[in-house]
């Protein structure tokens, strides 16, 4: 016998009755009150932990059932089953394997599902939004990062004719133009931004020996571009961020972040190689050698490391730059023997 | 007839345990994912249910109706509501001005309607509570006064939120009865001028302090930002709640600073620390620290409520405010 306390839904007084199953027919029985409903009209409300479970009638009552081992033993005795759902959330052994379960999709999305659609996605963004993003992105790094190029306006032209003359691949849809700066924090370099700007640093252009090289390692910005690494990079973050920010509840910051990843712009070894693989087809065709840009990356490998050496006493916030440029371009040899296989 | 004697206090219980509720959110927040979010709404019926059937008074516990079905759906157009936000400002910001007017224009609408399928949806001793508030006065309130706030540089902010708690206690219905609400706008001033007191306060601190080269007291900042937190998160429920009323029994709150902050700070330790299977213990933890400190100064026999009309609300609304972070809580 299981005992109750009925509500008839009219008001709020509490009634003791006892339930049972005769037949298919639910039956109340308490002071001066006995009802009788069709078992299969009776909703049962789901097992939650230890929480009382209503059985509500067609007629607005209800009952609150406490006694969850005799309720449980009459609706098995009636043929009811367990949901899955239910088992699963009463077991420890559940709660374990979800957990792991949970920690292995995240790994596995993170790994694989998070860059392929990111670069689904990247692929089918608007012009005008990667026009914007590479316009807000450069007033950005000129406000915090970046200063008035040194270069005369000669110079400057010769490059720019030079990177003009490469003949882009067959594939290629974007408008191309270098911009020029310099940045004595960030040492000798040059970057893509989503628009298909290349922001080009004296103290790269100061570290060639001819305009050749400079032109390869325009060709390996242009791969990052034509195959939208900043964007990926981008979705690829907020994707993280707006994760992270759902979790903890707070969307406001989301926004923010989106300067910072371009900032970092540390592209995966992945994206690296689909870029090196861009320049050395694009130099190809130009019929100029790829070992034009293994130079090139040899020297400013070099160059950021002395500056490491260097910073490491100086103590300069500068060497979190340096730093993160080598982490983001990792495994030079391996990439100059890609590249330029003829050489020692 | 009432008979008035001694109010008897009724303190709200709550029975809920972490590692029971750890069970069921770690099931249900694995198949949310495998299921790309879908069965979220299962999981925020089940969550629900749990808070509401273990949170009890006067020895029975409430118990939480809405139908996930619904919920769903509502979530269905929120997220088609997103969209269309976030295709707007990828167009143009005109275009994102448009939209952002035409969701001020609907949000009270959607809040009326969320808070019907809320109080609809909920029960107590096998009576509903429901929402009898006007779309015309939510407009007031949740548009009106926000933009009036918004003209007087925040100015109206204790006023405004006056007004929006006493629209939403004072059409709260349970069975026939309604609720009902005389905390004063002057009392919610008070609170909000402590607020900017305390909060200029520490600013002048933090000023003083590094000008005068004590970086390490600066660490007390965070500390102190914490209680003024505290604060605004103690003082205006235990406010809002002790002007509360339902018929002639009436609402206290007691909750303290101190304890708050404690269980605020070191829930945010475990859920950093764990990675985030804290989270389902934190809610318990905060849920009855808030639940155990409210009570209810009966006149007379809980017994008494009797039913009033029901009206039908779906989940549309509730879901779309819970999208766009504007989900009011009651």
């Amino acid at each position: 016998m299981l005992t109750a306390r009925y509500f008839d839904g009219k008001t709020t007084a509490a009634r003791a009755v006892e339930l049972s199953l005769e037949g298919q027919e639910w039956v109340l029985r308490g002071d001066d009150l006995e009802l009788r409903y069709p078992f299969v009209q009776v909703q049962i409300s789901e097992r939650l932990g230890n929480t009382p479970r209503l059985l509500t009638f067609s007629d607005g009552g209800q009952c609150e059932v406490t006694d969850h081992a005799v309720l449980d033993q009459m609706l098995h005795a009636a043929g009811v089953r367990r949901s899955w759902v239910d088992g699963m959330q009463h077991s420890l052994g559940w709660a374990l394997i979800a957990s792991l379960a949970i920690v292995a999709v995240l790994i596995a999305s993170y790994v694989y599902l998070l860059p392929w659609s990111a670069s689904v996605i990247a692929k089918r963004v608007p012009d005008a939004v990667l026009q914007k993003m590479g316009n807000s992105t450069l007033d950005t790094l000129d406000k915090f990062m970046l200063q008035p190029s040194k270069l005369d306006a000669v110079r400057q032209q010769a490059l720019v004719d030079a990177y003009a003359k490469l003949q882009p691949l067959a594939d290629s849809n974007m408008s191309y133009h270098i911009v020029f700066r310099s940045s004595p924090r960030m040492g000798p370099n040059a970057f893509a931004l989503p628009d298909g700007t290349i922001v080009m640093l004296d103290e790269l252009v100061a570290l060639t020996e001819n305009d050749d090289e400079i032109v390869a390692v325009l060709a390996h910005e242009r791969g990052h571009i034509e195959q939208r690494h900043a964007m990926r990079m981008v979705l690829q973050s907020s994707a993280v961020g707006l994760m992270m920010t759902w979790y903890m509840g707070d969307v406001s910051t989301l926004l923010a972040t989106v300067p910072a990843v371009i900032l970092q712009a540390s592209y995966s070894r992945d994206m690296e190689r689909e870029s090196d693989e861009y320049a050395e087809r694009t130099l190809q065709l130009n019929s100029l050698s790829p070992c034009l840009l293994a130079t090139a990356l040899e020297k400013l490998e070099a160059a950021h490391l002395s500056r490491n050496e260097k910073l490491k006493t100086t103590k300069d916030d500068a060497q979190d730059v340096a730093r993160d440029y080598l982490s983001s371009h990792p495994a030079t040899p391996e990439r100059i023997r890609q590249m330029c296989p003829e050489r020692p | 007839m009432q008979t008035h004697q001694q109010p008897q206090e009724h303190a709200f219980e709550f029975t809920g345990s972490g590692w029971e509720f750890f069970k069921i959110w770690i099931v249900n927040l694995l198949l949310s994912i495998l299921t790309l979010g879908i069965y979220s709404a299962w999981a925020k019926v089940r969550r629900l249910q749990y808070f509401y059937r273990n949170t009890r008074l006067a020895d029975a516990s409430f118990e939480y109706h809405g139908l996930p079905m619904s919920i769903l759906k509502g979530r269905l157009i929120a997220f088609g509501l997103l969209l269309v936000y976030y295709a707007a400002a990828a167009i143009s910001p005109v275009l994102v001005i448009i939209v952002l007017l035409l969701i001020a224009a609907v949000m009270p609408w959607l809040i009326v309607r969320s808070l019907r399928f809320k109080l609809h949806n909920s029960s107590y001793r096998g009576l509903r509570f429901s929402f009898a508030g006007s779309d015309a006065a939510a407009y007031t309130v949740f548009l009106l006064f926000p933009f009036l706030t918004i003209l007087t540089l925040l100015g109206l902010a204790p006023f405004t939120h006056q007004r929006i708690k006493q629209y939403q206690h004072s059409n709260g219905q349970f069975g026939d009865t309604y609720f009902n609400f005389d905390a004063s706008v002057g009392s919610f001033y008070g609170i909000y001028l402590r607020l900017l007191g305390m909060v200029v306060g520490l600013a002048i601190l933090a000023g003083v302090l590094t000008v005068l080269g004590l970086p390490l007291m600066l660490m007390l900042l965070p500390v102190a930002y914490l209680f003024i937190a505290g604060y605004y998160a103690v003082r205006l429920p235990n406010l809002i709640w002790n002007g509360t009323g339902l018929g002639e029994h009436t609402f206290y709150s007691r909750l303290e600073i101190k304890p708050y902050v404690w269980i605020f700070f070191t829930n945010m330790l475990g859920i950093i620390l764990t990675l985030g299977l804290f989270v389902p213990f934190a809610q318990i933890r905060m849920m009855r620290y808030k639940i155990e400190n409210m009570g209810l100064m009966a006149q007379g026999d809980l017994a008494e409520f009797v039913a009033g009309q029901s009206q039908d609300a779906n989940a549309t609304g509730e879901e779309t405010a819970e999208m766009f972070d504007l989900d009011i809580s009651l």
